[in-house]
């Protein structure tokens, strides 16, 4: 009898000694493949944003399982776009924090933004939607060149053919950001180039850092008319003062040139590591005539020249918007 | 054909007589096996398969065992495997099924080196049963002998290819003696691209104190080999470590009860495997703990243990399975209309034609919930917790085999949910030697196998399962003119319900379900006749008829008839 109490308690032990896990499973939840859907937290947000001030919006939500969702948020007049994307049954600061910035161009301005939730995975697709005002804008990170706001500086060249009007334009909601944009606009049947907005340094400088290798260009850019692949293009050219003397000099220094062809007629983000420029396309290194190297502090001149088919027979249309440099990544806008 | 059993009976005959030298020894086996087997489906399901085929063999294993001297041995077994309808040298194979050299170095160190079969313990390595036998009449175990035979499923060992070790040392401490075992043997070859050289090798030290004690501590490890691939980064491992020990604490004229147990811990490791779903490391841990008692007079032996492995608790040396259910069968491959995969139903088991293991596999197999839910893995299955209990009949003239055996298990960790499925499994069979009940001369022999399985899960609708089966062997063998047997036996397999089959990716884990209706039943009828020529010697003729009823939606209702001859001699 004694033995046998000895080996119950050694079962008895024994058995003890697993743990439990009751908060665990395995595998994914059978709640999120094969639950039903329902909102159990809904959403609620503020009526305004002001995003300069370091406000932001964060879309909280409790839903009943884990299920894609996608939040999608659009500017009712620059038609700007942000969309978050996810499968967390909680959506919170951590997967859904929108701190004023779009996915591309245009950027939201001061405006109304639509907010629409959805659940495509879901009977029916539920959705849910909302709507929230900009006070204010989201503060870019990254050195302005500039976004045209205001009017041309007079330190700035332009080139337009006789038939093209190339300008700083305003306030008809065409802009990638903020209010203005530079627009070419003109038919020309006997030269690819359309026009050229040249912006050269301030006195000052562009006061850019000087390391290339972590130093991003970025400009909006929109081709809308005489456009299509292998159509028309922007072409930069970037002029640096090797011997600093204050003067770009053809014939001695840098003129890195780098090329964007056409994609599509939508705001476009070209962004570019600087460093890059000393290659072709083909990653080659660039024939220059300077010391060959893309040294950003050095650089006092940024020309924006637009080229379109000259044979097509059809005006060439483009818009540039918002040139800025980044450090470390590319521009959000 | 007829020339062909001639031919190799008379080699048979001669062969034992030119072998009577102390230098070698020849044995073997030799068989000659026809089928005829017939499907049996609507025709508006399938008008395209060819419905009957007849197919056989005619084979010879032909083992020589060569003494170079007194402690060393040669064995080798070739094949020669004539398929009917082959002639004049058509259909015919030659193959080696074993090559092995084994000997005694300095009559200490016991090795075989070549061919190996390995078995440690049913946690480290093991090769478990497949499903579909209890207590298994005389007409399905003859034809089971012959596969186990060929597939070299013998008590419970996997044949490998390596080497392996066994010694013992004597000492005059508490422990007495310690057996040791080692083995190294080779599970893959590089591919040259992405696999590296696997090999599978462990042992065992057995601490022997007296004959009421021993200890013992197990290693199985199944790993990769370094700088055998280009690039050499991926690399897995596995290791099992466990230690089992056996205590008799009683044993008098009335009684024995004994208390036994295996404790251990797996540990697997993905190294720089570039697939972002391969767990860097996975680690767990088992016990099954149990205890016997052996009640001498009545002839009665009562086990009661617990168990509990963990969900990450992975030994492929002993959760590999013998059928592999994610392959379609041999016989009838595709089928109806639609050309789909057949799949495996315990019929294709019993006749050889399931798909069948002979290698080790690093991930857990597929198997089929209505079979087998509550140990599809055998003892070592991962994620399974609980009691179990055993009672045994100890042979007597007129019960053989006679045995209930059950276990209560639930999962150790939900599957998709807190919810956890429980596990009810009962096995119970005899064997009735009915002639001892009527005072008949000749042997008439009943054998009964009983199983009910039930797996349950609670919860919301979409967490329940309440899936049921039951599962019927039984036959008699009835030895009416001296060495002729009448035999004839039956399967039956029902099963009801649902489940969520569990889809795991290469590594294991477990990425997706997949809800399943179950509800079919599926039943064998064989009959026909066996003689004896003597004990190594017989010719058995059967019929059997298989047929399943599935009455879920989609399901294909079919059946597969089979006469077959087989004449068996070992020698």
């Amino acid at each position: 009898m004694k033995k046998l109490l000895h080996i119950s308690l050694l079962f008895l032990l024994i058995v003890s000694c697993r743990k439990n896990d009751e908060d665990t499973i395995e595998g994914p939840s059978l709640n999120d493949l094969y639950g039903p859907f329902s909102i159990l937290d809904s959403l609620t947000l503020y009526d305004n944003v002001n995003f300069s001030s370091g406000e932001s919006v964060a879309f909280e939500m409790e839903i009943s399982k884990k299920t894609d969702w996608e939040i999608e948020i659009v500017g009712a007049s620059t038609g700007a776009k942000r969309k978050f994307t996810g499968s967390d049954r909680i959506i919170s600061l951590e997967n859904a924090n929108w701190k004023g910035g779009a996915d591309k161009f245009p950027s939201f301005g001061l405006e109304k933004s639509y907010v629409t939730i959805r659940f495509p995975n879901e009977d029916g697709e539920p959705t849910i939607t909302d709507s929230i005002t900009i006070t204010g804008l989201k503060k870019d990170e990254g050195i302005l060149i500039t976004s045209f706001e205001g009017e041309f500086k007079s330190h700035w060249d332009f080139f337009n053919q006789t038939t093209v009007s190339g300008s700083i334009t305003c306030s008809d909601d065409n802009a990638a950001k903020g209010d203005c944009y530079y627009k070419w606009d003109g038919l020309v049947t006997w030269d690819w180039a359309i026009g050229s907005v040249t912006i050269n340094a301030p006195e000052s400088g562009f006061k850019l850092p000087p390391n290339a290798n972590n130093l991003f260009f970025n400009m909006g850019n929109k081709m809308v008319s005489n456009t299509g692949m292998k159509n028309c293009f922007i072409q930069f050219w970037f002029d640096e003062d090797d011997n600093g003397d204050g003067v770009f000099n053809e014939a001695t220094e840098d003129r890195f040139i780098y090329e964007y062809w056409y994609e599509n007629d939508q705001w476009n983000l070209i962004s570019f590591k600087y460093s890059d420029l000393k290659y072709d396309s083909d990653g080659n290194l660039l024939e220059v005539k300077g010391n060959g190297l893309p040294e950003p502090s050095k650089l006092i001149s940024i020309n924006v020249f637009f080229l379109a088919n000259k044979d097509s027979g059809i005006k060439s249309e483009a818009y540039a918007d918002h040139i800025i440099f980044t450090e470390n990544e590319t521009y959000k806008p | 054909m007829k020339n062909t059993i001639l031919a190799i009976l008379a080699l048979l005959f001669i062969l034992p007589a030119k072998s009577q030298n102390e230098k070698f020894q020849i044995n073997g086996a030799a068989r000659s096996y026809l089928f005829a087997n017939a499907l049996q489906i609507d025709n508006s399901l399938d008008s395209i398969t060819p419905k009957k085929s007849n197919y056989g063999h005619n084979l010879l294993d032909l083992g020589i065992s060569v003494f170079p001297n007194a402690q060393t041995e040669v064995i080798g077994v070739f094949r020669i495997r004539n398929e009917l309808g082959g002639f004049w040298g058509g259909g015919v194979t030659f193959n080696v099924r074993q090559l092995t050299l084994k000997g005694v170095a300095n009559n200490v160190v016991r090795y075989e080196i070549g061919d190996i079969d390995l078995k440690m313990t049913p946690y480290t390595l093991f090769n478990t049963q497949e499903e579909g036998f209890i207590n298994e009449s005389d007409i399905f175990k003859v034809r089971r002998d012959i596969l186990h035979y060929d597939l070299f499923y013998q008590e419970n060992q996997w044949r490998m290819q390596g080497a392996k070790i066994d010694f013992n040392v004597l000492t005059n401490s508490i422990v007495k003696k310690t057996n040791v075992k080692g083995y190294l043997t080779r599970q893959k070859a590089s591919d040259g691209l992405s696999q590296p050289e696997r090999l599978y090798g462990g042992g065992s030290f057995n601490f022997i104190g007296s004959s009421k004690f021993n200890f013992q501590i197990n290693s199985a490890n199944m790993f990769d080999l370094t700088k055998t691939l280009g690039n050499d980064s991926t690399k897995f491992t596995n290791s099992i470590v466990t230690s089992n020990f056996n205590y008799k604490i009683i044993n008098n004229e009335n009684k024995s009860m004994k208390l036994s147990g295996e404790g251990g811990f797996s540990d697997t490791k993905y190294i720089n495997n570039p697939n972002s779903n391969a767990p860097k490391a996975l680690s767990d841990w088992f016990y099954d703990l149990s205890s016997s008692i052996h009640i001498k007079k009545k002839k009665l032996r009562f086990t009661f243990g617990v168990k509990d492995i963990g969900k990450d608790f992975r030994s492929p040396g002993a959760q590999t399975k013998r059928i592999n259910y994610s392959k379609s069968p041999g016989l009838y491959q595709q089928f109806t209309n639609n050309y789909i995969g057949r799949e495996v139903t315990y019929s294709d088991i019993i006749t050889g034609n399931a798909a069948a293991s002979f290698k080790l596999s690093e991930t857990l197999m597929a198997y089929n919930a209505a079979y087998s839910n509550t140990n599809p893995f055998g003892d070592a299955t991962p994620n399974r917790r609980g009691i179990y209990f055993h009672l045994e009949g100890l042979d007597s003239v007129k019960f053989k085999n006679s045995f209930i055996k059950c276990l209560l298990l639930q999962e150790s960790v939900g599957t998709g949910t807190l919810e956890r499925k429980s596990f009810a499994l009962t096995q119970m069979g005899t064997t009735i030697l009915l002639n001892q009940f009527l005072n008949l001369k000749k042997t008439l022999k009943i054998n009964l196998g009983l199983q009910n399985e039930l797996t349950l899960r609670g919860g919301e609708a979409y967490e329940q399962i309440n899936l049921s089966s039951n599962f019927i062997d039984a036959g008699v063998s009835y030895e009416f003119i001296p060495k002729l047997n009448l035999l004839f036996g039956t399967k039956i397999w029902i099963a009801k319900g649902n489940e969520n089959l569990i889809i795991r990716d290469e590594f294991n884990t477990v990425s997706d379900f997949k809800p399943i209706d179950i509800n079919f039943s599926e039943s064998i009828i064989a009959a026909g006749f066996k003689y004896d020529f003597d004990e190594k010697n017989t010719l058995t003729l059967q019929y059997q008829n298989f047929d399943l009823k599935n009455n879920s939606i989609d399901g294909i209702d079919y059946g597969i008839s089979e006469f077959n001859i087989l004449y068996s001699l070992n020698f």
